[in-house]
């Protein structure tokens, strides 16, 4: 006689569930760069609603992150991460905690790694201040 | 007992305090620094320069393995230390965000610690529990605002300032000196001095910071925002802590936007100001847009 589903099923009662087993490579290097919980994220689109810097993006920081938990490596090739300006709105609204701004200096972090740069020398206007290029030259160059 | 032939440059006396200046402020920023020092000495205050201090770095690394990172500011906690102190003093906002969260990110972990200091073979070792604090938290939180009206010399009557704070004073929550969307600690200083501050919708929004570097458009798209919703606000004046917004704010003004532009000050010329310092020590003549003629019209230079 078949088990009736649920007899001797142990219940997960008050348990996040959460497989790591499967985790794609990329998502677990998103996560160990950043830090961050990446499955946190609920896609509520607080992070894009407050991002200045939106406007100039291809993908919505939300949708950013979507893609990383999808484990879409061609979120690399974006262009919001290098909009992304690091003025962490969206880590201080998050209501799930998300610090963006981390995932977006984890997504540099992986093409500077690779020798990508995100800054070209011969494109620097003239006249910007130390202030300026020690940001710039350590945000956007390997 | 202190080498009589080699004194400390800093003694442990409280209105004695050890001071960052940061790159900027030797730099473009010389107005902040001197404006922030004369003010302070008005207060009975010494903002004594840290020995041998070295650039922070800018901006904080977010990562999570960039341990390199951390070294310049912590080389800068350890100077502290060697000094016999407790607390230092910043008044570049990214400056003090990087100090401040890397003190943090340092102290939060002794393994994370060990191998920092196993980098340095030059210092003694970092022991943590070194206090970074902006200037504003210590005007407000020690000095204290009363105190600091009690000693107006010149009210700023009817000067109608636009607070801004931009990013790095407020984020994250951990190192934010005020509330990070709804801060008032300018807010609370400037009607301290008699001037009216306004409440403006961008005050904590971000400049588009070493943006300027990479994608200056999008820094001057971000201007015009900030600027044009002080201007409606009724500004006549902006006032920053932070040089690359005070950069920013006024190098990427444009005229095609309007023909007068708003004058872009660091709080520490209000303060000095109001409290009686001799205008050659103000630094408004370092400023893109000089503040005197507006300032001359109510009879405060
Ligand atoms: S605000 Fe937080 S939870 Fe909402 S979409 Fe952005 S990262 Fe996800
Ligand atoms: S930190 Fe980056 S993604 Fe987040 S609001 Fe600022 S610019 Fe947008």
């Amino acid at each position: 006689m078949a088990e009736r589903i649920g007899d001797s099923t142990p219940r997960l009662t008050g348990q996040a569930l959460r497989i790591t087993a499967g985790e794609p490579e990329f998502v677990a290097k998103v996560e160990e760069l950043s830090g961050e919980n990446l499955y946190a994220c609920y896609q509520c689109g607080k992070c894009a609603a407050g991002c200045l810097f939106a406007d100039h993006m291809d993908f919505l920081p939300n949708q950013v992150l979507r893609l990383v938990q999808l484990a879409d490596e061609s979120v690399l090739t974006s262009r919001a991460p290098w909009v992304c300006a690091s003025c962490l709105a969206c880590a201080v609204r998050c209501p799930k905690g998300v610090d963006i701004a981390k995932v977006m200096e984890a997504l540099r972090l992986l093409s500077l790694r690779q020798g990508e740069t995100g800054l070209r020398w011969a494109e620097i206007p003239p006249g910007v201040p130390q202030i300026a290029l020690v940001g710039a030259t350590r945000k956007l160059t390997p | 007992m202190p080498d009589a032939k080699n004194p400390s440059p800093i003694t442990h006396h409280p209105s004695r305090i050890p001071y960052f200046p940061g790159c900027a402020l030797k730099d473009q920023a010389e107005a902040f620094e001197e404006s922030a020092r004369a003010a302070m000495a008005a207060l009975g205050y010494e903002l004594a320069e840290l020995p041998r201090w070295n650039c922070c770095g800018t901006v904080y690394s977010l990562a999570t393995d960039d341990l390199m990172r951390h070294l310049g500011p912590v080389r800068n906690l350890v100077r502290v230390q060697e000094l016999g102190e407790t607390r230092l003093v910043t008044l570049c906002a990214m400056c003090y965000n990087t100090l401040a969260r890397s003190s943090r990110f340092v102290g939060a972990d002794p393994e994370r610690l060990e191998r920092i200091n196993a980098f340095m073979d030059e210092e003694a070792d970092y022991r943590g529990g070194v206090e970074v604090l902006h200037l504003l938290q210590l005007l407000r939180d020690e000095v204290g605002f009363e105190e600091i009206e009690a000693k107006v010399k010149k009210p700023l009557a009817g000067v109608r300032v636009a607070p801004y704070y931009g990013c790095m004073l407020l984020r994250p929550r951990e190192v934010g000196i005020d509330a990070p969307d709804s801060p008032e600690v300018l807010e609370a200083l400037f009607s301290a001095l008699g001037a009216e501050p306004l409440d403006f919708p961008q005050k904590a929004e971000c400049c588009g910071a070493y943006q300027t570097v990479s994608d200056p458009e999008i820094v001057r798209e971000r201007v015009r925002e900030i600027v044009s919703a002080a201007r409606r606000a009724g500004a006549e004046l902006i006032a920053t802590s932070c040089p690359l917004c005070q950069f920013n704010l006024e190098t990427h003004q444009s005229v095609a936007h309007h023909p007068s532009p708003i004058t872009v000050v660091y709080f520490t010329q209000l303060l000095a100001l109001a409290l009686g310092v001799p205008e050659d020590k103000l630094g408004f003549a370092g400023l893109k847009f000089d503040p005197r003629p507006l300032l001359s019209e109510r009879e405060l230079v």
